[in-house]
């Protein structure tokens, strides 16, 4: 059967918008200087991993029916027909792209190939050939409002052993406010933050506790995770109707700042995406990074550390999202400056850091594992050997999966973990630092 | 007079301009025309402001960030084009010589800058377009990504340029009177092509490149504005 018509149509849909698409599809300079600078292609020299090369998958089948040069001159205008042949690797293709937006920092006309990547994973999407794994996510995210599919009873469960953790380590009680409406701060982490890799959870708590701010936030038993993997599948309904439950969690709190955890798309769909276009009108919150919050809080020397407990040297890994898309760069080295003893840095870091080579939802695919290791993951592991850190702090739940999974496959004796991780083993409650038990 | 010198130097020089102006128009409206719903900037960025744009026009640095050796080569390029694109008005007008007379220059002088600047990005174009050309064959991840229309603009580049300084450095130096005299007539509409072959040469391959831009990659230089604003541009 031939996916022809289907394609073409959302290839065609180009010529309406948006802008930034429609400029791609006419003046890419064939330079080759994305290939230099992309995450992926470094790992390896393969054609199909070049991004003028993907990039023009699309580009050629637009050109073919929507220009004139295309429609009279064909194949010397670099125009192309269909070929169904060639639509069987676009899954393989597009889904070998972090749409991790580098190529886009140095490409001489200002060509963004994530968005070509991202509209190739429309199309896909359209046909149902989004990769299994997300595809699940995806309907798990839909189904329970969280990507692990975890019930209300689950959550409490799991904030009920934080709090445990916390009074344990401090002898105190932290508290940790769910479902409170009024309250005037909404902490919406990734769920694995609440349910798996506690820390971060226990970092924002103690710092709420030691403002004593302890009454003024909440989290929502509903809606405990910021992931929005329609992001990543190129499906905007999906998008939009993940987000917009998080918003209207947000609005039904009443609360006065959406505070987003440590996950970088989900922050940028929040922020640069919701927010800046307005999805929802007017919003009567504020969206402001948890990472934000907490160095503000630091600066203004509210917070105080015993960094004797943190004595490994410690590196940080900008998460594309934050760093590229939002200009969250300097918070996180507030905080761990602030709470670490030695923090180096990678180089390059900050906006143009290289990718952890599993963005753009990668990271979740197991299938593709082998690739993320030994292709699109090398560079990230040099440039984390190179800094001879043992720790490695990042501040999203996919570049944490994708580097534990990166240092384990090259036997590395590197931990991997969070930004307020770090801040709430070394954080002073009531003068004391942490009792800490591992949690790895 | 020829029916191919009148084709070449009376009655495409109209097409080629009405193409060109045509099509650049058409393409730059349907970009502004075209929605952008979502702001898309990637930091680091000072902004979209007109200083920050052009400052990208003239000295590339984000390419040459990304890659040095591209960047000698393509800045290098893009200056001498320049440095021929001013020049190329001589050929057509006076003006620029009356400009550079009343600011002293003399008639020796004049001919001194000629051979000067239009000897330099003679024979730059020349040796950046043939290493823009190696590069693309001979570097794979460029070579890869080369189609057709790659390598047919810079071909054309190469005929228009060997024609060009074949004019300059070779036996033959243009008469600017009688190109003078040919503009002209062509504003008039009534056009008289009496040129040297080699002239006609040159101008035939030129205008074929000018045919070609609106329709290829070489649009670059309109649509880079907007792609750079889109991407520099600031956000609450
Ligand atoms: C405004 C900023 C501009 C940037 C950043 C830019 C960048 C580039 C780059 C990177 C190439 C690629 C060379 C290669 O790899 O083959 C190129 C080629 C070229 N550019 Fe530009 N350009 C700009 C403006 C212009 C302007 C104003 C013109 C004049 C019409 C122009 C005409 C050309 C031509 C004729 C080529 C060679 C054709 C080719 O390589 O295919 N460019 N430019
Ligand atoms: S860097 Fe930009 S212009 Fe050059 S090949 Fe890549 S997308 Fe095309
Ligand atoms: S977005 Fe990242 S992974 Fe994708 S082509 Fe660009 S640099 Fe490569």
């Amino acid at each position: 059967m031939s996916d022809q018509e289907p394609v073409l149509k959302g290839v065609n849909a180009i010529k309406g918008g948006p802008r930034a698409l429609r400029l791609y599809m006419d003046m890419c300079a064939k330079c080759g200087t994305c290939a230099e600078v992309c995450t992926v292609y470094y790992g390896k020299k393969d054609p199909k991993y070049n991004p003028a090369h993907r990039s023009d998958l699309i580009r050629s089948l637009y050109k073919r029916h929507n220009t004139l040069a295309g429609k009279i001159f064909g194949g010397l205008a670099g125009a192309k027909d269909f070929d169904q042949a060639e639509f069987e690797e676009w899954q393989d293709i597009f889904y070998s792209c972090t749409t991790c937006r580098r190529c886009a920092q140095f490409c001489p006309v200002g060509i963004d190939n994530s968005v070509i990547t991202r509209k190739g994973r429309t199309i896909l999407d359209g046909l149902g050939r989004t990769p299994a794994r997300l595809q699940k996510v995806v309907k798990t995210a839909l189904d329970t409002h969280n990507t692990d599919g975890a019930s209300p009873d689950a959550f409490n469960a799991a904030i009920a052993f934080i709090e445990e953790e916390m009074r344990e380590e401090h002898g105190v009680d932290i508290k940790i406010p769910v479902d409170v409406v009024g309250a005037e701060y909404f902490y919406l982490p990734p769920s694995g933050d609440a349910l798996v890799n506690i820390e971060a959870t226990m970092g924002v708590a103690k710092v709420f506790h030691v403002l004593g701010m302890g009454d003024k936030w909440t989290m929502s038993s509903k809606c405990f995770d910021g992931a929005n993997y329609g992001l990543f599948t190129g499906n905007d309904a999906h998008m939009k109707a993940t987000n917009k439950a998080c918003v209207d969690e947000a609005k039904r709190l009443g609360v006065k700042v959406l505070l987003m955890g440590e996950c970088g798309h989900a922050h940028r769909v929040m922020k640069r995406m919701m927010e800046s276009s307005k999805w929802w009108g007017d919003l009567p919150f504020q969206v402001i990074n948890c990472m934000e919050w907490t160095a503000e809080q630091i600066r203004a020397g509210k917070l105080q550390f015993d960094k004797s407990k943190n004595p490994e040297s410690v590196t940080y890994h900008d998460p594309c999202n934050f760093a590229k898309s939002c200009n969250i760069i300097e918070a996180p080295r507030v905080i761990l400056r602030a709470a670490c003893t030695k923090v180096r840095e990678m180089t390059p870091h900050g906006a143009e850091n290289w990718c952890c080579g599993g963005g753009g939802g990668l990271a979740a695919m197991n299938e593709i594992l082998e690739f993320r290791m030994t292709v699109s993951g090398v560079k990230k592991h040099e440039q984390i050997k190179a800094t001879g850190a043992e720790y490695v702090a990042t501040a999203c739940a996919n570049c944490k999966r994708q580097l534990a999974q990166l240092m384990e496959h090259h036997k590395e004796d590197i931990a991997v973990g969070g930004v307020h991780d770090m801040l709430s083993r070394a954080i002073l409650v009531d003068g004391k630092a942490a009792n800490r038990k591992c949690y790895e | 007079m020829g029916n191919s010198a009148f084709l070449v130097g009376g009655v495409l020089p109209y097409l080629a301009a009405v193409v060109f102006v045509v099509g650049v128009v058409y393409r730059l409206l349907t970009w502004r025309r075209v929605p952008q719903p979502a702001s898309m900037t990637l930091y680091p960025t000072q902004g979209a402001s007109w200083g920050a744009l052009v400052k990208e026009a003239l000295f590339f640095p984000s390419l040459f960030r990304g890659d040095k050796t591209l960047w000698i080569f393509a800045w290098s390029f893009h200056v001498a084009l320049a440095l021929a694109f001013i020049g190329h008005l001589r050929v057509a007008t006076g003006v620029i010589d009356r400009g550079l007379a009343a600011v002293g220059l003399g008639a020796a002088g004049m001919a001194m800058l000629s051979a000067v600047a239009g000897g330099f990005a003679g024979v730059v174009l020349i040796a950046t377009v043939l290493l823009l050309l190696g590069r693309r064959m001979l570097v794979a991840r460029v070579r890869e990504i080369s189609k057709t229309p790659d390598f047919l603009a810079l071909l054309l580049l190469v005929a228009v340029i060997t024609t060009g300084d074949l004019m300059r450095f070779g036996a033959s130096h243009v008469d600017l009177a009688a190109t003078r005299a040919w503009a002209a007539s062509l504003l008039t509409l009534s056009p008289a092509v009496s040129l040297p072959p080699t002239f006609l040469l040159h101008l035939f391959f030129a205008q074929l490149l000018v045919l070609y831009i609106a329709f290829s990659k070489l649009m670059h230089f309109g649509g880079f504005f907007f792609t750079f604003s889109l991407i520099k541009g600031s956000q609450p």
